[in-house]
């Protein structure tokens, strides 16, 4: 895109990009509203207070680690390893604060502190992609913020309906692995050099072997395994 | 009150994950250099790793492995083709319920 026409050409290009963002963010909507919508079922069927589980959607702010908290404090788990075991899911997200950080640098700290409460996979991959479309960071930072928005309002409507509806979608539609296919389609985009290749390679060997692991520490096994061999053989170019 | 507890820590934990990095740069400048190596990698490594756990988990509650193994080869197959990531759900997930179908007959 070019950049200058960003500043010159049409109304409120801040709205534009926003609203680019918004459109960005539509496909991931597929998985993640029926996503919501289960762990909205689930989190009302939980032997747990209404409130505390409606609470996990805003602050938790994460499909996986939602679902691993709920899960075990339905279960009853103690809870220095429910906070364990959610934290570790979310370690990821230490890695996309990091990716965003070149982007963010010198922006006011209210947007980032703003920002960074609906930083997840979706919003930190188109966030990504904007930020790559316009060497303008403005264009950038307004495709966060439409891309953002809609994540929160889809994902925290959808757990609010999920919770009050209580109706399930058919089991036979398998919408589970809606999110894990389009997981698979960024990826497939995005492997394009030999190192990240090993990386994913051992990735997701890691993920295979220790997919029964305690606490869900299987993902967190992978991802530092992977990030590991990304560091080892990377040249830095990437 | 324990419930809550858990859940507003999980919460705080979550944001300081979220927000540390950018804090540090803040700070520093920029993100130390092997923390910036990683990220570079974060997505694709996060990604793969997500739904490798997500298929594995579905495999095990699932009677055959065979349809979501046919949806994510033709979601790669699809995404290889069109370069598209929404490829892998558009074919994904047709085969997905295609296969499904055809196998439990």
């Amino acid at each position: 895109m070019d950049t200058s026409s960003l500043r010159t050409q049409g109304r409120s290009p801040a709205l534009r990009a926003a609203r680019d963002g918004a459109r960005a963010m539509a496909p991931w909507l597929l998985g993640i509203a029926p996503l919501g919508f289960v762990i909205g079922v689930t989190t009302a069927r939980a032997d747990i207070p209404a409130l505390a589980g409606w609470l996990a959607g805003p602050l938790v702010f994460s499909a996986s680690a939602q679902a691993v908290t709920i899960e075990l404090l339905d279960r009853h788990a103690a809870v220095l390893v429910v906070i364990a075991a959610g934290l570790a899911v979310n370690l990821r997200l230490l890695l996309y604060s990091a990716a965003m950080a070149r982007y963010w640098q010198g922006r006011p700290a209210w947007w980032i502190a703003l920002a960074a409460s609906t930083l997840v996979d979706p919003s930190a991959a188109v966030a990504l992609d904007g930020y790559q479309r316009s060497d303008d960071p403005e264009y950038g930072h307004a495709h966060y913020a439409g891309a953002a928005a809609t994540l929160a309002l889809a994902w925290l409507a959808s757990i609010a309906l999920g919770a009050t509806v209580g109706a399930a979608l058919p089991g036979g539609l398998q919408l589970e692995l809606v999110i894990p296919l389009y997981l698979v389609g960024q990826l497939v985009r995005r492997v394009d050099d030999a190192t990240t290749r090993r990386a994913v390679t051992v990735t997701v060997v890691l993920a295979l072997v220790s997919a029964a692991a305690p606490l869900h520490l299987g993902t967190v096994i992978a991802i530092a395994g992977g990030t590991f061999v990304a560091i080892l053989t990377g040249d830095g170019s990437r | 009150m324990s419930v809550y507890l858990a859940v507003i820590a999980v919460g705080f934990g979550s944001y300081l994950l979220r927000i540390s990095m950018l804090v540090l740069a803040a700070r520093l400048g920029a993100v130390p250099p092997l923390i910036e190596r990683a990220a570079r990698y974060a997505i694709s490594v996060s990604f793969a790793a997500l739904a490798t756990t997500a298929f594995a988990s579905h495999l095990a509650l699932a009677r055959t492995a065979i349809a979501p193994a046919v949806a994510l080869a033709v979601g790669i197959v699809a995404v290889q083709r069109t370069r598209s990531p929404h490829a892998a759900i558009i074919a994904g997930l047709p085969a997905l319920w295609i296969v499904t179908a055809l196998t439990r007959t």
